[in-house]
């Protein structure tokens, strides 16, 4: 359970996070998504008290995480940033983290298993390839057990297979009960691991809300169209007003956003269009968080009176 | 997949109660690992011991020839009139020769120490593992220190033992019975301790290996030589040098009398030792407040 309040963070005039509130549940993987520089790797170095927060405060299962006695045995962190000694191999790292906290040599081992590092764990980190670093890092936050996990982009610079590896991962750990809370800036594959997702857009919170909660939020309907005049439907289309959007996916087809099913037709029917398909699609991920981040955009361009209306709550 | 080995109810128990949480032995421990798992830490120790027993055999084989060329008793006519020192009243301090380029490689291997840490992103590791941060940085200048302490004294011990042959060869002597000999053997162990813990509160300030070493070097070292070249300029700056770092340090070893206005053994470990203090709760104070 980590739950941050007012949390803020600015380095000089700029501000990296900006008074969020937010709390992430145990026993589900909480996808923290933003573009990058949004302010999520800051949040997350402030949860672990490696930033110091401007303002607010933030706890992990009740306080913050430098009060406790055995913070490695409360939160376990994947860092974005390389947070190892090149020199030191992948094993003698582990043993010194471990002994800050007396964990036993048999937990080394296990989790060295558990994120295949075996064939490289005497070797020094520095020759890593990324998606070895990754598993490295992981392998580190497993260590102490935790209750809660915090993973800045864990799938950067994984292959495929590591991808799914990380997802599984994530998804057994909130299996157990664990609180999960993992970064992204991508959202195919936040769309598979998480449950629930904070969205963060310079600094301040975006949405927050159940997975499907977010894709229903999205307001702009996505219908695939296939016609044998694309052309001059979406001209039809394209002449409408509103934050109307057409793709051309392929030949013969559209990919129509922000104009129900309904308009379509009848748009194709006032110029005598053929449709030969309309069929209205569930909203992407990708939909929604356009749409949350366009309304952020807008937000940038409205005066100061409108503060307090950013959009998705 | 499965990942983890427990399946306990975790909205319910705490995971710290599932084991051992920090303590300073154990971080003293970390720190120690940490030190030992890095090859040039090792490497760098080994040099120094090897340069500083190198320094004190030259020294020995030098005193032994200007003894064996002009004689040199303290007490005979041609040493009176060859002026001071007496060579052989530089005997006893033979063992500590070595101390000045061991507070280089000590300063420099202090600063990369903690440095490094920075350098490579490592600090985040340990601070996450350490969240209070201090003990980590304690442990890891208490450790600096008694390595630097046992590099030391051990360079001077060994140095000592290589002296005498070389000595003897001039019907010299050195004893550890000598006065101030024992003394100025462990007194070589005691500065290279504090001069390692005032250049590891450098590193720790800057940040930055290069930046440190040069800072840190430059105090230590060039300091007092551009000190001796304007101490003419003023009556109050030949006064000031003497509580300079090394200069403070250098008094440490010292086994003869004590010069007019120097400082003794003990005020010069003092002075020295309030540096180290002073810089290393300066940087306890910083590291605590300071984004990693």
């Amino acid at each position: 359970m980590i739950e941050a309040r007012g949390l803020a963070k600015r380095y000089g005039a700029k501000t990296a996070v900006d008074g969020i509130t937010f709390d992430v549940q145990p026993g589900k993987v909480t996808g923290f998504l933003g573009p990058n520089g949004a302010g999520k790797s800051t949040t997350m170095r402030m949860i672990l008290g490696l930033d110091r927060p401007t303002a607010g405060s933030v706890t992990v299962n009740g306080a913050p995480y430098a009060n406790h006695k055995a913070p490695l045995r409360e939160v376990g962190a994947l860092l974005e940033a390389k947070a190892f000694h090149p020199r030191r191999t992948a094993y003698n790292h582990l043993r010194a983290l471990a002994a800050t906290h007396s964990i036993p040599k048999a937990r080394i081992n296990e989790v060295i298993e558990l994120t295949g590092l075996g064939p490289v764990a005497r070797k020094r980190v520095g020759g890593f390839s990324m998606g070895m670093g990754q598993r490295f890092g992981i392998a580190a936050a497993l260590l102490g057990n935790p209750q809660t996990l915090i993973l800045d982009e864990p799938v950067n610079g994984l292959d495929p297979e590591g991808v799914q590896w990380v997802r599984h991962l994530a998804r057994g750990l909130a299996a157990e009960g664990r609180t999960v809370f993992i970064s992204s800036h991508l959202m195919s594959e936040m769309a598979l691991t998480a449950d629930h997702l904070i969205v963060i857009g310079r600094g301040r919170i975006l949405a927050d809300a159940p997975m499907d909660e977010v894709l229903a939020g999205s307001s702009r309907e996505r219908t695939l169209v296939r016609t044998d005049d694309a052309e001059a439907l979406a001209a039809a289309l394209g002449s409408g007003s509103g934050p109307v959007e057409v793709r051309r996916p392929a030949p013969g087809r559209l990919e129509v956003l922000g104009v129900s099913a309904r308009g379509i037709a009848e748009a194709a029917l006032s110029r005598r269009i053929l449709i030969t398909e309309l069929t209205p699609q569930q909203a992407s991920l990708e939909d929604a968080y356009m749409d949350l981040t366009r309304g952020e955009a807008e937000y940038q361009s409205l005066t100061t009176d409108h503060r307090e209306t950013p959009g998705h709550p | 997949m499965s990942t983890a080995t427990t399946s306990k109810n975790p909205a319910s128990s705490p995971a710290s109660s599932s084991g051992s949480g920090l303590s300073f032995l154990r971080v003293l421990k970390s720190e120690w690992i940490k030190i030992t798992t890095v090859p040039s830490t090792v490497i760098l120790l080994a040099i120094t011991v090897v340069v500083m027993v190198g320094l004190a055999a030259l020294a020995a084989w030098g005193t032994a020839q200007i003894v064996t060329e002009f004689g040199g008793g303290a007490g005979s006519p041609e040493a009176a009139q060859a002026g001071p020192p007496a060579a052989d009243s530089l005997v006893p301090e033979i063992p500590a020769s070595g101390l000045f380029f061991g507070q280089l490689l000590i300063a420099s291997l202090a600063v990369v120490l903690i440095a490094s840490e920075w350098g490579t992103g490592m600090i985040r590791s340990t601070f996450s593992a350490v969240p209070k941060r201090i003990p980590a940085l304690l442990a890891k200048n208490l450790l600096i220190a008694l390595i630097s302490f046992v590099v030391g004294a051990g360079a001077a011990f060994i140095s000592f033992l290589v002296a005498q042959p070389i000595l003897g060869s001039a019907d010299l002597t050195l004893s550890l019975d000598d006065d101030g000999v024992l003394a100025s053997i462990l007194n070589t162990g005691t500065c290279l301790a504090l001069i390692a813990v005032f250049a590891m509160a450098i590193g720790t300030l800057l940040r930055n290996t290069a930046g440190g070493v040069v800072t840190a070097i430059g105090i230590i070292f060039v300091l007092p030589l551009v000190v001796a070249i304007v101490e003419n300029l003023a009556d109050w700056i030949p006064d000031a040098a003497r509580f300079l770092p090394s200069n403070a340090g250098t008094q440490l070893v010292t086994a003869g009398p004590i010069a007019d206005g120097a400082l003794t053994q003990l005020q010069g470990g003092l002075v020295l030792a309030a540096w180290a203090a002073v810089l290393l709760i300066a940087s306890l104070i910083v590291t605590k407040k300071r984004d990693v």
